[in-house]
């Protein structure tokens, strides 16, 4: 920048009295050219810009206007007619015992899944890195589709094994004696069974970033760790570990962010019941928002969501990087 | 070359229809009332309703949901044959997206002109104000007054009964008379014996199949009791001393085994009365036709719909769709002609042969194709005695309150009495919309 105004500087001293208006112009070819420059930038952010804004920037900004109204059925014809309730929403949720049951059991989902679904994806990679040599492939696709395919074709799948008259699991524990509970209609179990479906969903990304992540691990260390006498779980302690720490960050993050919104599993296969047992945040919302139509209540819970989700990224990315 | 001399002849194609429909059109302007003629044959005065003097022409969409948004286009045919000149186009909505996307149009102000609408979704659509009012065109006494009723909102109607259901008792009589049966069920204690029985000394796994968390399936016991769940000031009566007795009597076939509390999501009854696991259950009239299905020729003859028993009374509940039309229509004259034609007697009964659905319009029972079903006079002898929830905006929400209370005192542990009380707790907190 400072080279190209320079050459372009000899130009200016023309007439005199002009010189001050004059130089302006004259002098603003480097500016000129700058502006340019950024309106072709801007022009190639453009189309980001515009999707983000009609729909990302606004509906967020709407859903926190939302969040201070009454909007419900009869304004659905003149939304701009909604009345102000200010922070009653919020107050509302405070008091709503169904919402704290929600709450609950999103946390229990998010407190015995994600750990779940880490060790039991960190297993896959460790056996998919070291210890399978054939069909490694097949491992991984296997591991991996479930990731890829749709909630309702798993959702069929999974009610067919929890049958619990037909189902492959109760049949399975018949051969050993054991009468099989109704997995999806126990107060008790369905909660532990959508834990169970939604680690098996999720464990191939895991698995995937895990490999990554044991593939940038320099062979030599290991070598070195065996020379010195580790054995194999003392080498995994002091150098699979430490060295995997900003995979298992950024897992730990992705994967609790994703189970906090918890809807796609208990909306296909129970419901949120039985007794309200998985009834999840984002379920209750969507029931609020679209089943009732409260959609100043449903924006509210949306928004306490986001500030659940915020506060846990936070403390996450705080503990583990205190601690590297 | 080819694309232009395409084009040269579509454009003469489009030129021959376009002449060949004005032709039509002025053949019939001009006279020849004897062939179908477009006034004539809404006029005569047996018609219920009398828009049918208006002339009516232009586009017409209508949204039709789940089945009936299969099957609608053949009577929309037969409409196009009275009014040539209205060209209706039917839109089938899934019935899972069909509260959504009314809304959606609703609030984009894209309705269409004519649509179905579940009798429990009245009381929210009509809170939207995007419903037409019927006016007094259409004669109440007409159809079923229980049906007719779900359309009243603060004393105006904003719907047309089109089709019901009502629910009835579905019994596997094989099971029955092993277990020493031989009629169905007239009185309480008689469906709880015979619950027993079917289990004890029929072979059953189970007495009866009740749901675990279904006011639709709770209420008639609760009206058959004298219950009301919302009186005319808008107060709810769900823990009545009738509604705590139905309570418990409902309870009872689970606290005694004879009903199983654990029902997975999307438990299908069907293969299940087939195999006769659960040899009773209630349900609407489509269930003739899937146990027929399902069971073929092995379950023909083992099995048989009856009216509910009676306790005080014997009060069913009442679904099914009315027909509504918008306020943005562009069309209401058209969009009424479609409800008023709908509603006939005649059209109601080729629309249950086409759809097996049973008539709104009480006249269109004494046809002989109903008449001389033996099941379809169960359901039409159910219909004289029904009730169908209160059409507030609110319904919804307090439905699933109800739903859940009755989750908690059948799988759970609360007691009839703790239900009612939270129902009515519940229910009063939501109101009423108003």
């Amino acid at each position: 920048m400072t080279q190209a105004s320079g050459a372009i500087g000899p130009a200016a001293p023309g007439s005199g009295a002009a010189g001050p208006l004059g130089g302006g112009p004259r002098g603003s070819s480097p500016a000129a050219r700058r502006l340019r420059e950024q309106l072709i930038g801007w022009t190639f952010a453009l189309p980001f810009l515009l999707v983000f804004l009609t729909f990302m920037a606004g509906p967020i900004a709407v859903s926190m206007i939302l969040s201070l109204t009454d909007f419900g059925l009869r304004d659905l014809r003149n939304p701009l007619g909604t009345d102000f309730v200010g922070l009653d929403n919020y107050a509302a949720l405070l008091g709503d015992a169904k919402f704290r049951s929600a709450i609950l059991n999103t946390a229990y989902f998010v407190v015995v899944g994600v750990p779940l679904t880490l060790v039991l994806g960190l297993a896959a990679a460790l056996a998919l890195d070291r210890g399978i040599r054939h069909f490694r492939t097949l491992f991984r696709v296997g591991y991996y589709l479930p990731v890829v395919t749709s909630i309702v074709a798993i959702a069929v799948v999974w009610r067919f094994l929890l049958n619990p008259d037909q189902g492959l699991l109760n049949m399975l524990l018949a051969t050993i004696g054991i009468d099989g509970p109704n997995w999806l209609a126990d107060p008790t179990l369905a909660m532990p069974s959508i834990i169970v479906m939604a680690a098996w969903r999720n464990l191939g990304f895991v698995m995937i970033v895990f490999l990554a992540g044991l593939q940038t691990i320099p062979a030599q260390l290991y070598e070195a760790a065996s020379i010195d006498g580790a054995n194999r779980w003392q080498s995994f302690r002091s150098v699979t570990l430490p060295l995997l720490r900003p995979t298992v960050l950024f897992l730990l993050v992705i994967t609790t962010i994703g189970y906090l919104q918890l809807f796609e599993e208990p909306f296909v296969m129970t419901d949120g019941g039985p007794l309200d047992r998985t009834l999840s945040i984002s379920m209750y919302m969507y029931q609020q928002g679209f089943e009732f139509f409260r959609q100043g209540y449903a924006a509210a819970i949306a928004w306490i969501l986001f500030i659940l989700v915020a506060i846990v990224a936070v403390i996450q990315f705080r503990l583990l990087r205190s601690e590297t | 070359m080819l694309p232009t001399r395409r084009r040269t002849w579509a454009f003469l194609m489009t030129l021959v229809l376009v002449l060949a429909a004005c032709g039509t059109n002025d053949g019939n302007g001009g006279g020849d009332a004897t062939d179908a003629p477009p006034g004539a044959t809404a006029a005569p005065g047996d018609s219920p309703a009398a828009p049918s003097d208006v002339e009516v022409s232009g586009d017409l969409t209508v949204w039709a949901m789940g089945n009936e948004g299969a099957l609608l286009g053949a009577m929309a045919d037969l409409f196009m044959d009275e009014y040539p000149d209205v060209n209706v186009s039917v839109t089938p909505i899934d019935w899972g997206q069909a509260v959504t996307r009314l809304q959606t149009a609703i609030g984009g102000g894209q309705t269409p002109d004519v649509s179905q609408m579940g009798t429990d979704m009245m009381g929210q659509f009509v809170a939207t104000g995007a419903l037409e009012p019927v006016g007094d065109a259409f004669d109440p006494s007409t159809f079923f007054e229980s049906a007719w009723n779900t359309n009243v909102v603060d004393g105006a109607a904003y719907g047309v009964p089109w089709y019901v259901e009502t629910r009835v008792l579905y019994y596997r009589t094989d099971i029955a008379e092993a277990a020493g049966i031989t009629s169905a069920p007239t009185t309480w204690d008689e469906l709880k014996a015979m619950a027993q029985a079917m289990k004890d000394q029929g072979g059953a796994r189970w007495g009866i199949s009740l749901g675990t968390k279904n006011y639709q399936e709770y209420a008639p016991f609760f009206w058959s009791n004298g219950g009301q769940i919302m009186n005319d000031a808008g107060e709810f009566g769900l823990d009545s001393p009738e509604a705590i007795e139905a309570l418990e009597f409902y309870d009872s076939f689970f606290e005694d085994g004879l009903s199983p509390a654990e029902v997975p999501e999307g438990f299908d009854i069907t293969p299940a009365f087939v195999s006769g696991t659960h040899p009773m259950f209630f349900s609407g009239p489509w269930h003739v036709g899937l146990i027929t299905e399902a069971g073929g020729a092995d379950i023909e003859g083992n099995w048989a719909v009856a009216p509910l028993p009676t306790k005080s009374s014997a009060t069913s509940f009442v679904g099914g769709s009315n027909l509504v039309v918008f306020q943005d229509s562009q069309n209401k004259d058209a969009a009424w002609a479609f409800v008023e034609f709908m509603a006939r007697p005649e059209t109601q009964v080729a629309w249950y042969e086409e759809a097996t659905v049973l008539p709104a319009t009480q006249a269109a029972w004494d046809d002989p194709t109903l008449a001389g079903d033996e099941n379809v006079a169960v359901f039409g002898e159910q219909l004289s005695d029904t009730q169908a929830p209160p059409a507030i905006s609110t319904w919804n929400e307090i439905a699933n309150a109800i739903n859940e209370q009755l989750e908690q005192m059948t799988v759970g542990n609360a007691s009839p009495a703790d239900a009612a009380g939270a129902m009515q707790e519940q229910a009063t907190s939501i109101g009423t919309g108003n």
